[in-house]
C-alpha cells in the first residue's frame, strides 16, 4: 500500500513535471519564427482545409515576393464574432476575411475602416469589377472592403437521376412550375414508404432560408431600408417551399432529411443521389471532382417564377468575402499592400480556380474559364453579371433578420406555421430591430452633438 | 508582510513600540482576495449594473437610456422563450439527477463485490471536459449512426432524430446532462456513510425494512446534504452554458436556447452589452430569490442533527 | 502515506441480513448503471480507433475488422489528429498546460495566504468579509462575463492568456470562494498550540504560515490544486469568451473548433481528439483518487 503510494506520487510528480516542461518548452506558433524581425501582418480567416491552403498559398507568394512585411495566417470557424470581440477588446489583427453581409454592421459601428483612400492610392477602382460587386464592398457611399472571391449560385442538376425518372437529361427546369413537375417525377421511394430521392429540398442546403422571395421577383427589404418579409411574392414563395415536405409528408422529410450527409464529405445528398437537384454555389463541383468525379451532372441558373422568366437576365444569389481592416490594426497601411497584392488578376483567379468560384473581376481570362475545376463555371458567371444578380441587403441588423427567417423557416418547413403569419412576425421582429437601430443612431448623434469637445469617451471606457 | 504580520502576537512582539492593529495584519493577508474581489467581481457588478442603464454596443461609448433594456426585456419574446427553456431544463434535471443519484448513491452504499469498479465507473463522466462531453454525444445521438439509435434498432425500435427534433432536443440535453452526477453521488454517498449505525439498527430491531429505513431513516438523515445539493444544483443548471451552445447552438427553432447562451450572444454576438447586463441582473436577482426561497421553503423539510 | 489522510471506513453497510438475492438484485442493478455510465466513454475510445468507413457503419462492435488492424487504425487516427494542422494541437495543448501551472500556483498560493488570515488571525471584520467569501459563490459567472472583458481589454490583457490565469493569483478571484474556505476549515483543525509554540521561538505570522501551517496542510493544498487544475482544463466559456486569437487557444477550444459547423471533420479523428483531451484528467484521477474524492465530498457539504 505504501510502497503504491510512493510510486503513485512519484507518477503524479512526473505528470507535472513533464506538462510543466511542455508547458514552458513545448511549442510555439512556427510563424514567429519564420517573420525574423520582418513587420508582422496578422489575417484573421474562415477558410481552414483545402480552402485554407489556397489563400496560404496566397500569402505565401506575397511574404517571398517582399521582404518588409510578414503576413501570418490564422483560418478557424466564427471568425466574424471572434473578430469583433478582439476589436472591442482593443487586440485586433491587420486584415479580417469576412463575409460581405457584415460590411454594414462593422462598418455603421466603426469597428473597420474606409479603405477609399488606400484604394485610390492602388487604383483599385469600381470598373475592374463585376458590377454586382462593388456595392457589396461599400456603406453609405465609402469603401470598406476589397472583394476576395465570390461565387453565383446555381442549380446542380443530377443528368443521371433525370434520365432514370424519364426526364431530358437537357431540358433543366426554367420556371417555378417546372422544376415542380421535376421534382415530382424525381421522387422515389422504398417499398416501406421511406424516402430514397428526392427532386429538391429548400432545405438542402439551409444556409440561405431568406432568399427564396428573390425568385420570385421581390426582395425582403423595401428600397427604403424596410423590413418587407411578407410582401405578397414573399408569401407565395413560402406557400411554394411548404408545399415540397407537405406533399412529401413532413415527418418523412424530416427523417429522410436528418441521413443525409454533411458538406464537404462523400454523403453529401446530392453527391449520394438523395436530392436531385440542389441551389447552389459553383464550389460544389469541388466536392464532386473530389469525391465523385465520373458524376454526370449540369448547372443551370436557378428557376424562376413563370411571371418572372426571362432567358436574358437569369437570378441567382451573388455572395462574397471580402477583406477589411479593422479599427485599431497597428499597420494598415502594409496590409492594404497585401490586400491590393491579392487583388492582381493572376491572384484573383488562381484563388477563384482553388475555391472553385466564378472570378469578381469584371472579364475572366480564357485560360480561367477553361480550366476551371467547374465545368459550368460560365453559368455561373453569367448569373454574376446578370442585372438579376442579387446580394445580401444592406443593413446593419442583418444578423438579427436573418436569425428570423432560420427560425420562420423551420416552422413553416415542419408546417408548424402558415407562411403568411411567420413572414408578418418575421416582418415585425426585423422592423423593431431596424427602428431600433435607428432611434440608437439617433440617440448616439445627439449625445456626439451634446458633449462635442467634451470628455473624449473611447470605446469600452471602463470607468 | 512577515515583518508587519509579527504584531499580532503580543507577547512575543519585538517591535513593541510600533505594534501594527490586528485588523490591519488581517486585511493584509487577505489583501489578495480583497484585491480580485475588488476588481474582478465587485467592479463588474456595478458596471453591469450601469451598463444595464445604457446603450452600449461595445464598440462604440455607452449613451444612458434609463430602463429602457428592462422594458424591452417585457417585449422580447425569446427573452420569454429562454426563460422557458431554462425553466424547463431545469424542472426535468433537478429533480431527476437528483432522485438518480441519490439512488445510485444507495446502491453504492451496499457491499458487494467490485464497489471499486462501479464507483470509479459512475464518478469518471464527471471529470471529462464538457467540451469532450459534447462531441461524445453529439456522437451518441446522431440520428442515423449513434449508438443510441443503434441501440434501439436492436431492440426493434426507432429512435428520434434526437438533437435534431425540436421536441427531443431538450430531453436529449438532459439525459446527457445526467451523465455527470459523480460529484453528488460522492456527496451523498459521504452522507449516507455518516448516518449513525445505530439509529438504524434500531429501526431494523422495529422491524423496518430496508425502504422504509430508506425513506424514515437514511432519508431524513442526509437530507441537509440533499438541499444543499438540490440548490447547487439548481443554481448551476440555471446557468448552463456550454452543452447547448456546443451541441445545438440553441437550435432547432430556439428550442435549446438557454438564458446564459442568450445573454452571450447579446454581448458577444450582438455586442448589445447594455440589453445583455440587463439579462445579467435579472438573471442575478432571479438565482438570488431562487436561492433564498428554496432555503427557507425546505427549512421545515430539513432534518438538522444537533451539531 | 504520511501526507494522506487516513481512509474513511467506506465499506460500511445498511446493517442486518442482506439476503443473497437481495445482493444479486443490487449487484444487477449496479451492473447495468455502470454500463450506462462506461458505454460514452468505451464507444468514444473504441470509434477513436476505427478506420473512418467502420467508424460511420451500422455494426456495433468494439475493435475494428480485423481485430488484429486495431494498433495501426490507432496509430493513424491519433497521429493524424497530432499533426492536423486545422487544430494544432501540440500548441493548444501547451496552451492549456501553461494556464494549468500558472493558474493552479497562483490559485493554491494566494488562497493559502487569504485563508490563514482568515483562520489563524483574530481581528475585527474577518466574519463579515468571510461571510462575502461565501457569498459570491452565489453570483452566476455569465453576470459578470461581458465587464470582466471590458475590464480585462481595459488592462491590456486581451490577446494574451492572462485572463485565464491571472485572476487566480487575486485569491482565486471568481473561482477561489470554496478554496479559501477549505483552507481555512482546514487551517482551523491545526492545533493552536503549534502556533504559540512556534511565536515563543520568535516566529512571525508569516513565519508560523511558512513552517508550520503550509505543510501539515499539504493534503487540502492537494485537494485546492486538483480541483483547480480539473476546473482550468475543462473550462469552455472562459476561453471562449476571452481568447480570440487562434494562437491562444486552449484544447477545449481547440476541440470545439475541430468540430467545426460545417461538420468536415470524421467522427473517429473527432473521437481520438476527444480522447487525448480526456485523458490528462482521467490519468491525474486514477494517481490521486483519494485525495480528490475527499475534496470533491467536502464541496458538497459545505454547510
Amino acid at each position: 500500500m505504501s510502497h503504491a503510494a510512493i510510486t503513485r506520487r512519484a507518477a503524479v510528480g512526473m505528470l507535472a513535471a513533464a506538462g510543466a516542461g511542455f508547458a514552458l518548452f513545448g511549442p510555439r506558433p512556427d510563424s514567429d519564427r519564420a517573420a525574423r524581425g520582418r513587420l508582422v501582418i496578422d489575417y484573421w480567416e474562415k477558410w481552414t482545409g483545402h480552402e485554407g491552403r489556397a489563400m496560404q498559398h496566397i500569402v505565401d507568394r506575397y511574404n517571398q515576393s517582399q521582404d518588409r512585411a510578414y503576413v501570418r495566417y490564422f483560418a478557424m470557424a466564427g471568425i466574424d464574432q471572434k473578430s469583433i470581440v478582439a476589436i472591442a477588446g482593443g487586440n485586433p489583427p491587420d486584415i479580417i476575411g469576412m463575409g460581405n453581409f457584415s460590411v454594414p454592421a462593422y462598418a455603421e459601428s466603426g469597428a473597420i475602416m474606409p479603405l477609399d483612400d488606400l484604394a485610390a492610392a492602388h487604383s483599385i477602382t469600381p470598373d475592374r469589377y463585376a458590377p454586382a460587386v462593388w456595392p457589396m464592398l461599400t456603406h453609405k457611399g465609402r469603401l470598406y472592403a476589397i472583394v476576395n472571391t465570390c461565387g453565383a449560385l446555381a442549380l446542380f442538376y443530377n443528368r443521371a437521376a433525370f434520365r432514370d425518372a424519364g426526364l431530358d437529361p437537357d431540358a433543366p427546369p426554367r420556371t417555378i412550375s417546372e422544376l415542380d413537375a421535376c421534382h415530382e417525377r424525381l421522387v422515389r421511394q422504398s417499398a416501406d414508404g421511406r424516402l430514397e430521392r428526392v427532386g429538391f429540398l429548400h432545405m438542402e442546403p439551409d444556409w440561405w432560408t431568406w432568399h427564396w422571395g428573390y425568385y420570385f421577383g421581390t426582395s425582403v427589404l423595401t428600397p427604403e431600408g424596410d423590413a418587407a418579409a411578407d410582401h405578397p411574392a414573399n408569401i407565395r414563395a413560402y406557400q411554394w417551399a411548404r408545399s415540397y415536405p407537405q406533399r412529401l409528408g413532413v415527418e418523412r422529410t424530416l427523417r429522410f432529411q436528418a441521413g443525409f450527409g454533411f458538406y464537404g464529405t462523400p454523403q453529401h445528398p446530392f453527391l449520394a443521389g438523395q436530392v436531385a437537384m440542389t441551389n447552389q454555389g459553383p464550389w460544389l463541383a469541388n466536392l464532386i471532382n473530389a469525391y465523385k468525379p465520373d458524376m454526370d451532372y449540369a448547372v443551370a441558373p436557378f428557376p424562376v417564377h413563370d411571371d418572372f422568366y426571362d432567358p436574358d437576365q437569369p437570378a441567382g444569389l451573388l455572395d462574397s468575402d471580402v477583406l477589411v481592416i479593422p479599427r485599431g490594426a497597428r499597420h494598415p497601411e502594409e496590409a492594404f499592400r497585401f490586400i491590393a497584392f491579392t487583388q492582381q488578376p493572376e491572384n484573383v483567379e488562381f484563388l477563384s480556380a482553388a475555391h472553385c468560384k466564378n472570378s469578381p473581376l469584371a472579364t475572366s481570362s480564357a485560360d480561367f474559364l477553361a480550366s476551371h475545376p467547374n465545368p459550368f463555371v460560365r453559368v455561373h458567371a453569367a448569373v454574376a453579371s446578370s442585372p438579376r444578380a442579387f446580394i445580401f441587403p444592406r443593413m446593419r441588423t442583418w444578423e438579427q433578420y436573418v436569425a428570423e427567417f432560420n427560425a420562420a423557416m423551420q416552422r413553416i418547413w415542419r408546417g408548424n406555421a402558415e407562411p403568411a403569419a411567420a413572414l408578418a412576425a418575421v416582418r415585425r421582429a426585423g422592423q423593431s430591430q431596424i427602428d431600433e437601430a435607428r432611434a440608437a443612431a439617433a440617440r448616439r448623434a445627439t449625445a456626439r452633438a451634446g458633449s462635442s469637445g467634451g470628455a473624449g469617451r473611447g470605446p469600452g471606457s471602463a470607468g | 508582510m512577515s515583518r508587519a504580520a509579527n504584531h499580532a502576537g503580543p507577547a512575543t512582539d519585538r517591535f513593541a513600540g510600533q505594534r501594527i492593529p490586528p485588523t490591519l495584519v488581517g486585511l493584509l493577508w487577505i489583501s489578495p482576495w480583497l484585491a480580485g474581489f475588488a476588481l474582478f467581481m465587485a467592479l463588474p457588478i456595478a458596471l453591469s449594473l450601469a451598463y444595464s442603464l445604457t446603450d452600449y454596443p461595445l464598440l462604440e461609448s455607452p449613451v444612458w437610456i434609463g430602463l429602457d433594456n428592462y422594458r424591452a426585456l417585457f417585449s422580447d419574446p425569446l427573452f420569454a422563450r429562454v426563460l422557458l427553456n431554462t425553466g424547463l431544463f431545469t424542472l426535468m434535471y433537478v429533480p431527476a439527477s437528483t432522485a438518480l443519484s441519490i439512488l445510485i448513491a444507495v446502491l453504492l452504499n451496499q457491499r458487494v463485490p467490485g464497489l471499486w469498479a462501479f464507483r470509479t465507473a459512475v464518478y469518471i463522466p464527471s471529470l471529462v471536459p464538457v467540451v469532450a462531453s459534447a462531441m461524445i454525444w453529439l456522437w451518441l445521438f446522431n440520428a442515423d449512426l449513434g449508438l443510441i439509435n443503434l441501440a434501439l434498432r436492436v431492440l426493434g425500435l426507432e429512435g428520434p432524430n434526437w438533437l435534431g427534433s425540436p421536441a427531443w432536443a431538450l430531453p436529449a440535453l438532459v439525459i446527457m446532462s445526467l451523465w455527470n452526477i459523480g460529484q453528488p453521488v460522492v456527496v451523498y454517498l459521504a452522507a449516507l456513510q455518516d448516518v449513525p449505525r445505530p439509529l438504524l439498527e434500531a429501526a431494523s430491531l422495529d422491524g423496518a425494512g430496508p425502504l422504509r429505513r430508506l425513506w424514515h431513516v437514511t432519508l431524513p438523515m442526509i437530507s441537509p446534504a440533499i438541499l444543499f445539493n438540490v440548490i447547487v444544483t439548481t443554481i448551476n443548471t440555471l446557468q448552463v452554458f456550454a452543452i447547448p451552445y456546443i451541441m445545438t447552438e440553441g437550435g432547432p427553432d430556439n428550442s435549446t436556447l438557454m438564458y446564459s447562451h442568450y445573454l452571450y450572444n447579446n454581448a458577444f454576438v450582438y455586442m448589445k452589452m447594455g440589453y445583455a447586463s440587463a439579462l445579467a441582473w435579472v438573471q442575478f436577482l432571479v438565482v438570488l430569490a431562487l436561492t433564498g426561497v428554496l432555503w427557507f421553503a425546505s427549512h421545515g423539510l430539513v432534518h438538522y442533527r444537533a451539531a | 502515506m504520511p501526507a494522506q489522510r487516513p481512509a474513511n471506513p467506506r465499506e460500511q453497510p445498511l446493517p442486518g441480513r442482506n439476503a443473497p438475492l437481495a445482493r444479486a438484485v443490487i449487484l444487477a442493478l449496479l451492473a447495468a448503471v455502470a454500463l450506462c455510465y462506461a458505454a460514452p466513454l468505451v464507444w468514444m475510445i473504441s470509434t477513436s480507433i476505427k478506420p473512418e468507413e467502420q467508424a460511420i457503419s451500422r455494426d456495433l462492435r468494439l475493435l475494428p475488422d480485423p481485430p488484429g488492424s486495431t494498433p495501426a487504425h490507432a496509430a493513424s487516427n491519433y497521429s493524424a489528429v497530432w499533426t492536423d494542422p486545422s487544430i494544432d494541437f501540440p500548441l493548444y495543448l501547451r496552451n492549456s498546460l501553461l494556464v494549468a501551472l500558472l493558474g493552479v500556483t497562483g490559485m493554491t498560493l494566494s488562497t493559502a495566504v487569504v485563508a490563514y488570515g482568515f483562520a489563524r488571525i483574530r481581528w475585527r471584520g474577518r466574519s463579515f468579509l468571510f461571510a462575502i467569501v461565501l457569498a459570491t459563490m452565489m453570483i452566476p459567472f455569465p453576470v459578470i462575463m461581458a465587464p470582466l472583458y471590458v475590464i480585462f481589454a481595459q488592462l491590456g490583457w486581451i490577446g494574451s492568456l492572462k485572463p485565464l490565469w491571472l485572476p487566480a493569483w487575486f485569491g482565486g478571484a471568481f473561482h477561489g470562494a470554496f478554496n479559501i474556505f477549505l483552507l481555512r476549515q482546514f487551517y482551523m483543525g491545526i492545533p493552536k498550540e503549534l502556533d504559540e509554540a512556534a511565536r515563543i521561538d520568535g516566529c512571525s505570522h508569516w513565519g508560523i504560515f511558512w513552517r508550520i501551517i503550509l505543510p501539515l496542510s499539504r493534503p487540502a493544498l492537494a485537494v485546492v490544486a486538483l480541483l483547480y487544475f480539473t476546473y482550468l482544463w475543462n473550462d469552455f466559456l472562459g476561453p471562449l469568451i476571452f481568447l480570440n486569437h487562434r494562437d491562444q487557444f486552449t484544447l477545449a477550444l481547440g476541440l470545439q473548433l475541430y468540430q467545426s459547423k460545417a461538420g468536415n471533420t470524421p467522427w473517429n479523428l473527432l473521437m481520438a481528439a476527444s480522447t487525448m483531451v480526456v485523458a490528462p484528467v482521467l490519468a491525474i484521477f486514477f494517481l490521486t483518487q483519494r485525495t480528490f474524492i475527499s475534496g470533491v465530498a467536502a464541496e458538497g457539504l459545505k454547510e
